[in-house]
């Protein structure tokens, strides 16, 4: 077992590296950790994601824009990528599959790709469906995955207003998936007109309700541990 | 003093009776694509449908303006992008870009302009139908068509991830190539100023400040756009969406006629920063008001962007095609009947 010192050094040169968007940094500190016998998920979490948070909070400051967060978000995959196949898996007693996309008629995917990171991040078991995506193809993706979440991402108003009539094919045939809709355009009051979830609005907002979603998961990790 | 008249004044900054409703993006509705008998996907392809549809706002509410194209892949196809109309779609779906042209780093130094660019994609489809609505409409209202800023078209035509990083890694490069872009997207420009627009609309969406920093919208994405605009010799709108609180002076300086912002703006801080005399259109939420909105709250809505002291009421996006019909009249009436008082 690594000691403290050395612990938190390896946990500050990822967080670090994901905020100075350091690539080397991340893949160095990554490979120090499981050297030093880090548990993985641990350094995931109190290394890698804790530095995207601080990323959310540069970017709502103003301190940072799209441009950077994309280079975090590669340096966080960096370490993410040697970490990952160490991690044990997480028994959350939640199911944890989500199905991502962007909607037909758009082909941005920034924010999707953000949000996918923080599922990625949290060991879901991601069905990315791209951009550009059919809305029927939600409905079956959804079915055949039998996924707890949908993602419907839009950049533009031109493609948004394709979203009400995928949350209402989803919810007819299975009531109990959650919903999250998010981009520019969206806003609490089409999400709940339109019967979904939850929204972001922005890459930080999508940002942080994907963290808040792993946190909370950190969280039961946390609890589970005291146990 | 008709339609035409009074924007072609407030073009030239003289007075008027009162401030016109109209704007320089796409404007259909349903209520007049259905009228004609038209399909969505149809019209971006033939002229005739395209600049009869185009006509329709101002022929059903007294909207002030006629403007083509109605979607904005224009530039991008005539450069060699394949663009998807989606022609099976039974609802309204924007065309989009199926392929770019630029896959990775290195081609973003070899990229060329087609020979012949003029005559390239949809833009001879763009001089007839420019011609059509002009001569149907065109002594009564500004005929308008909008070019995309050269930022956003290079978003189109590599991933706009990459485009991003490398703004920030390797901003020479990207200078580079959005040069490349202010020179297609003048072309484009010179081709609609033969064919008779009044007014041209550049649309730099994806230099909004929710995306892009002031400060790298003042380096980088500034002097192309500055390229364009004094290239353009009709009048001229820059327009950028979301955040423009901290770059509407840089939008100015660009070198526009007027500016155009959507409803994150504030109207009437940007009037005390840029003066009396600036030309602003704006702010009229294009979907949540006028979309969703009542009668009641879209007349609001016009009467707020008049107290705010914009120069035109203006969507601030396209029009959603699926607008209530009753929502364009009581704009149209409200800008009417409140638009002089100011």
């Amino acid at each position: 077992m690594a000691d403290e010192a050395r612990k938190k050094e390896i946990l500050e040169k990822l967080r670090n590296g994901v905020i100075q968007y350091d690539e080397d940094a991340c893949r160095e500190g990554a490979n120090e950790a499981l050297e030093a016998g880090l548990d993985a998920n641990e350094a995931i979490f109190d290394g890698l994601v804790s530095g995207m948070e601080e990323v959310g909070r540069l970017f709502e400051a103003q301190e940072y824009f799209v441009p950077e967060i994309l280079m975090c978000a590669d340096a966080l995959y960096a370490g993410l990528d040697i970490l990952k196949p160490h991690c044990k898996q997480m028994d959350l007693g939640l199911k944890g599959s989500v199905v991502i996309g962007t909607v037909e008629g758009d082909v941005h995917d920034i924010g999707k790709n953000l949000v996918k990171m923080m599922f990625d991040v949290a060991g879901f078991n991601v069905y990315d469906l791209g951009r550009d995506v059919p809305l029927d193809k939600f409905v079956d993706e959804q079915l055949k995955t039998d996924s707890d979440l949908v993602c419907l991402s839009a950049m533009m108003t031109t493609s948004m207003v394709g979203m009400p009539t995928v949350i209402e094919k989803i919810k007819a045939k299975n009531p109990n998936c959650m919903i999250m809709i998010g981009g520019a355009p969206t806003s609490k009051d089409l999400a709940d007109k339109w019967g979904a979830d939850g929204y972001a609005e922005d890459a930080s907002n999508a940002l942080k309700e994907a963290i808040k979603m792993v946190a909370f998961l950190k969280k039961l990790r946390d609890e589970k541990a005291a146990k | 003093m008709n339609s035409r008249e009074r924007v072609l004044k407030v073009f030239r900054k003289e007075a008027v009776d009162r401030v016109p409703c109209f704007s320089g993006m796409g404007n259909i509705t349903e209520t007049g694509i259905n009228q004609l008998g038209y399909k969505f996907a149809g019209i971006h392809l033939d002229a005739k449908q395209m600049a009869e549809t185009a006509a329709t706002s101002y022929k059903l509410f007294g909207y002030e303006c006629g403007v083509v194209p109605v979607d904005l892949c224009v530039e991008a196809e005539a450069m060699g992008c394949v663009i998807n109309v989606y022609p099976q779609a039974e609802g309204i779906l924007y065309p989009t870009i199926k392929e770019k042209l630029i896959h990775n780093e290195a081609e973003m130094d070899t990229i060329k302009l087609p020979e012949g660019f003029s005559e390239k994609g949809r833009i001879p489809l763009m001089r007839t139908a420019i011609g059509l609505l002009k001569a149907d409409i065109g002594n009564d209202v500004v005929v308008g068509s909008y070019v995309l800023g050269p930022f956003t078209l290079a978003g189109q035509i590599m991933e706009l991830n990459d485009l991003l990083k490398l703004s920030f890694k390797k901003a020479d490069k990207v200078a580079k190539l959005l040069d490349l872009c202010a020179d297609a997207i003048i072309l484009t420009a010179k081709e609609y100023e033969k064919a008779g627009v009044d007014f041209i609309t550049v649309r730099e969406m994806g230099a909004t400040s929710d995306v892009l920093s002031p400060r790298v919208f003042k380096s980088l994405i500034l002097p192309p756009l500055q390229k364009v605009m004094k290239a353009i010799s009709v009048y001229s709108v820059l327009h950028i969406c979301g955040k423009t609180n901290d770059i509407v002076t840089s939008m100015m300086e660009a070198g526009p006629t007027a500016i155009s912002v959507e409803q994150k703006n504030d109207v009437a801080e940007s009037r005390k920063k840029l003066g009396p005399d600036a030309i602003i259109f704006g702010n009229m939420d294009a979907y949540n008001v006028l979309v969703s909105g009542s009668e009641e709250v879209v007349r609001q809505a016009v009467r707020k962007c008049i107290d705010d002291g914009v120069s035109g009421v203006w969507p601030g996006c396209d029009i959603w095609p699926t607008v209530p019909p009753q929502n364009m009249k009581a704009m149209m009436e409200e800008t009417i009947s409140y638009g002089g008082k100011k």
